[in-house]
């Protein structure tokens, strides 16, 4: 059992979410940064759906049993009490009665905590003050500590659903300048730049959105949509974000710059 | 039909009309290497593996939707109609409060589409005499099992949250179960009817 006595900035548990009900309003939810669970889960040997913890900061937990964890998707400033250090990709075995604290976020936007044998997985929002961990995976897990790969701040996008609801150099817009990442959450990331035009008035009757959707608001603003986003929307869908980068608009804090380059 | 361009994995079928959305959402159902199959207004997302060949994507015939769902026996939704705005949809309408219940559980509705939350039905088929613009001032609370309508649609809202549309009533039904398959009480192309308790 992990003792949870901070869940922290946006700390709950997350599998890989649930593909196949956005048709019930529901998209796919889970970790934000599917890469990065991924990646948990390979280096601790559990199976690539087992569930782990996504923060942004400030959370802390304690372990009753020796527990293998490791850190992946954001660099943290990491405090270990009564126990070893623990590097970011690098698994470690916590023994009994050690506090892991996962503080301020250092690079990225969110961080993953894998823990071997997974977390066992109860409602959306996990508030209870502890975590199950389920049954050893069995196989073994990495010996080498993976190499965090460095932000490109690149991200490559096709056109959109509704690139002609734009004036003519909307899509050039897009990827001819750097945006700032404005504020970002589960459900998208909001940036700020010179404004695109549109081409067009009015509103759309709603239609279905991907993950990765660059959606345009009146004011101009893009906002890349991520694991939690409304299944419909009605502004229009200028550009898609390669699944491919999907991981670096997840990562991406405020304060960051992303730069669009047109496949 | 049009095939809108939406990245490697997804595309964006748009079509003339409601009927023609739901007959391809229905035939285009199942469909090996499609992960997501999103009804909306006017327009059915298609998200798929790679690989995936997108000429398999043959409209419809015309008058396929009547085959498909004929014969559906509608979902039975109970309803204490004591919504807040009840009394201002009556008069708004024109109508009396008895008028507005009698209408609003006269018709058999077919649910479009489904979003903005889980569980969300929009229902088609609303009775042209109680068609009111959304509220100009959303409410930041609407309870759980709210029965209300907006547009041309009406609708149960599955949880607690801000709302825009008028309120009718209240029901009992969960719309969500996380447990079930689907886990929507009203999945796209389901039937409808509101029955008065």
């Amino acid at each position: 059992m992990i003792t949870v006595s901070s869940w922290g900035i946006a700390g709950r548990v997350v599998g890989p979410g649930v593909v196949g009900r956005a048709r019930l309003g529901a998209s796919r939810g889970g970790a934000v940064d599917q890469g990065s669970l991924a990646l948990a889960n390979r280096l601790v040997g559990n199976a690539p759906d087992a569930a782990a913890i996504e923060t942004s900061g400030g959370t802390v937990v304690s372990f009753t049993r020796p527990t293998m964890v490791v850190l992946t998707g954001a660099a943290a400033e990491v405090v270990v009490v009564d126990g070893p250090p623990l590097g970011w990709g690098a698994p470690v075995v916590l023994p009994a009665g050690a506090t892991l604290r996962i503080g301020r976020l250092t690079s990225g936007a969110r961080s993953y905590l894998g823990v071997r044998g997974g977390v066992v997985e109860r409602g959306v929002v996990e508030r209870e003050g502890a975590v199950h961990l389920g049954a050893d995976p069995g196989t073994p897990a990495a010996t080498v500590a993976a190499a965090r790969p460095e932000p490109s701040g690149v991200v490559r996008v096709w056109p959109g659903p509704r690139a002609d609801w734009f004036a003519d150099d909307a899509l050039s817009g897009l990827c001819a300048t750097s945006w700032s990442v404005a504020s970002t959450s589960r459900v998208g990331v909001r940036l700020s730049g010179e404004p695109l035009r549109r081409g067009r008035d009015g509103e759309l009757p709603s239609e279905g959105m991907v993950e990765g959707a660059v959606q345009v608001p009146p004011d101009g603003q893009p906002i890349v949509m991520l694991a939690d986003h409304p299944t419909t929307g009605g502004y229009p869908v200028l550009a898609v974000v390669d699944p491919r980068d999907l991981g670096e608009v997840a990562q991406a804090a405020p304060g960051t710059m992303l730069r669009f380059v047109r496949l | 039909m049009r095939l809108l361009p939406y990245g490697p994995r997804a595309v964006l079928a748009e079509f003339e009309s409601l009927d023609d959305v739901l007959a391809a959402d229905a035939s285009w159902q199942g469909m090996p290497g499609v992960t997501e199959l999103v009804p909306a207004a006017r327009t059915v997302l298609v998200v798929h593996d790679d690989g995936f060949d997108r000429a398999l994507l043959v409209p419809p015939l015309p008058g396929a939707l009547a085959a498909t769902h004929g014969a559906a026996e509608p979902v039975l939704v109970p309803v204490r109609y004591d919504g807040e705005d009840l009394a201002e949809v009556a008069s708004a309408t024109g109508l009396t409060i008895d008028e507005v219940v009698e209408l609003h559980t006269a018709t058999t509705y077919r649910v479009a589409f489904c979003g903005f939350m889980p569980g969300f039905s929009y229902l088609v088929g609303l009775d042209t005499r109680l068609r009111l613009p959304r509220r100009s001032t959303p409410r930041t609370r609407v309870a759980a099992g709210s029965v209300a309508l907006a547009d041309e649609f009406t609708g149960v809202y599955p949880r607690e949250s801000p709302g825009g549309w008028h309120l009718l009533g209240t029901t009992a039904l969960p719309m969500w179960d996380e447990g079930r398959t689907p886990a929507a009480t009203l999945p796209p192309g389901a039937h409808v009817r509101f029955v008065r308790t």
